[in-house]
C-alpha cells in the first residue's frame, strides 16, 4: 500500500479522474433526489424545471426505475 | 457458440450485474474486472489472486478510488446524505467506453479469433494506463505491469 495517499502524481490524471467521479456522484445524487421528490408528490414538470432539463429527459431517465420501485407517479 | 464466446457473454452478463449493483447505466471496464474476479476461470483467477485481488478486494479498492478522486476536487463522499435510490428495473445492456476499449484491446492481442482465451480479456482490461482500473490497482497496492506480465505468462504457458 505504498504511496496510497498520492498514488498518481500527474495533476491532469487526478483532475480528470475527479471529473469522472463527480459525474458519477451527480448521477447518484440525481437518482436519489428525483426519487425523493417523486415520492413526496412532485410532478415530472416540477422535477424537470428544478434540474434544468426537459420533462421528456427526466421521464426517460427515471420513470422505468421509479415504476419498478413502486413509486406512485403524478401524471402532471 | 464457441467456449470463448460463452465466456465473453458470461463476463459481460456478470459485468452488467456489477454495473446494476453500482447504479451505473453502462457496463464499464471495472465491472468486467469484477466479473472476471467473481468467475471461476482458472488462469485469470490465479493471476488476480496472486496479486491479492479477489472480488471483495477490487470492490473495496474501487470505493477508495471513487472517494479519493472526489477528494481531489475537495468533495467528501458524505456531502449529500440522501436515502439510497432504488435500483434500475433491469441491469444495463450498454457497454461503456472503457469496457469497449478493454474488449478491443483484448481481441487485438490475437491475430485469429480461435486463439482468444479468457486471459486475453483480462489482459485487455489491464492494458489501460489511464482511468478507473489503473487508479484502483494503484490504490490497492498492485503493480499493474507485474500483474500484466503474469497474465501474459499464463497465455504463453510459462507460468504454472
Amino acid at each position: 500500500m505504498s504511496g496510497a495517499e498520492n498514488p498518481v502524481p500527474q495533476e491532469p490524471a487526478d483532475a480528470l479522474a475527479a471529473v469522472a467521479a463527480l459525474r458519477r456522484l451527480a448521477d447518484r445524487i440525481e437518482d436519489a433526489a428525483v426519487e425523493q421528490a417523486m415520492r413526496a408528490g412532485w410532478s415530472w414538470p416540477q422535477v424537470a424545471e428544478a434540474l434544468g432539463v426537459t420533462r421528456q429527459a427526466v421521464h426517460k431517465k427515471h420513470a422505468k426505475r421509479l415504476i419498478a420501485a413502486g413509486v406512485t407517479l403524478r401524471r402532471r | 457458440m464457441t467456449a470463448i464466446d460463452e465466456y465473453i457473454n458470461t463476463i459481460i452478463g456478470q459485468g452488467a450485474h456489477e454495473a446494476h449493483t453500482d447504479g451505473s447505466a453502462t457496463i464499464e471496464a471495472h465491472h468486467l474486472l469484477l466479473a472476471i474476479a467473481a468467475g471461476r476461470e482458472t488462469a485469470t483467477h490465479q493471476a488476480l489472486t496472486s496479486a491479492g485481488l479477489d472480488h471483495q478486494a477490487i470492490r473495496d479498492a474501487l470505493d477508495r478510488e471513487f472517494e479519493h478522486s472526489l477528494n481531489a476536487a475537495g468533495v467528501p463522499l458524505t456531502t449529500f446524505d440522501l436515502p439510497k435510490p432504488s435500483s434500475a428495473a433491469t441491469p444495463p445492456s450498454q457497454l461503456g467506453a472503457s469496457a469497449k476499449l478493454a474488449l478491443e484491446r483484448g481481441f487485438a492481442s490475437v491475430s485469429r479469433k480461435k486463439d482468444l482465451r479468457p486471459a486475453h480479456l483480462l489482459l485487455g482490461i489491464l492494458q489501460a494506463q489511464i482511468g478507473t482500473v489503473p487508479r484502483t490497482l494503484t490504490l490497492a497496492g498492485v503493480d499493474q505491469a507485474d500483474l500484466t506480465a503474469r497474465v501474459q505468462r499464463t497465455l504463453t504457458g510459462e507460468d504454472g
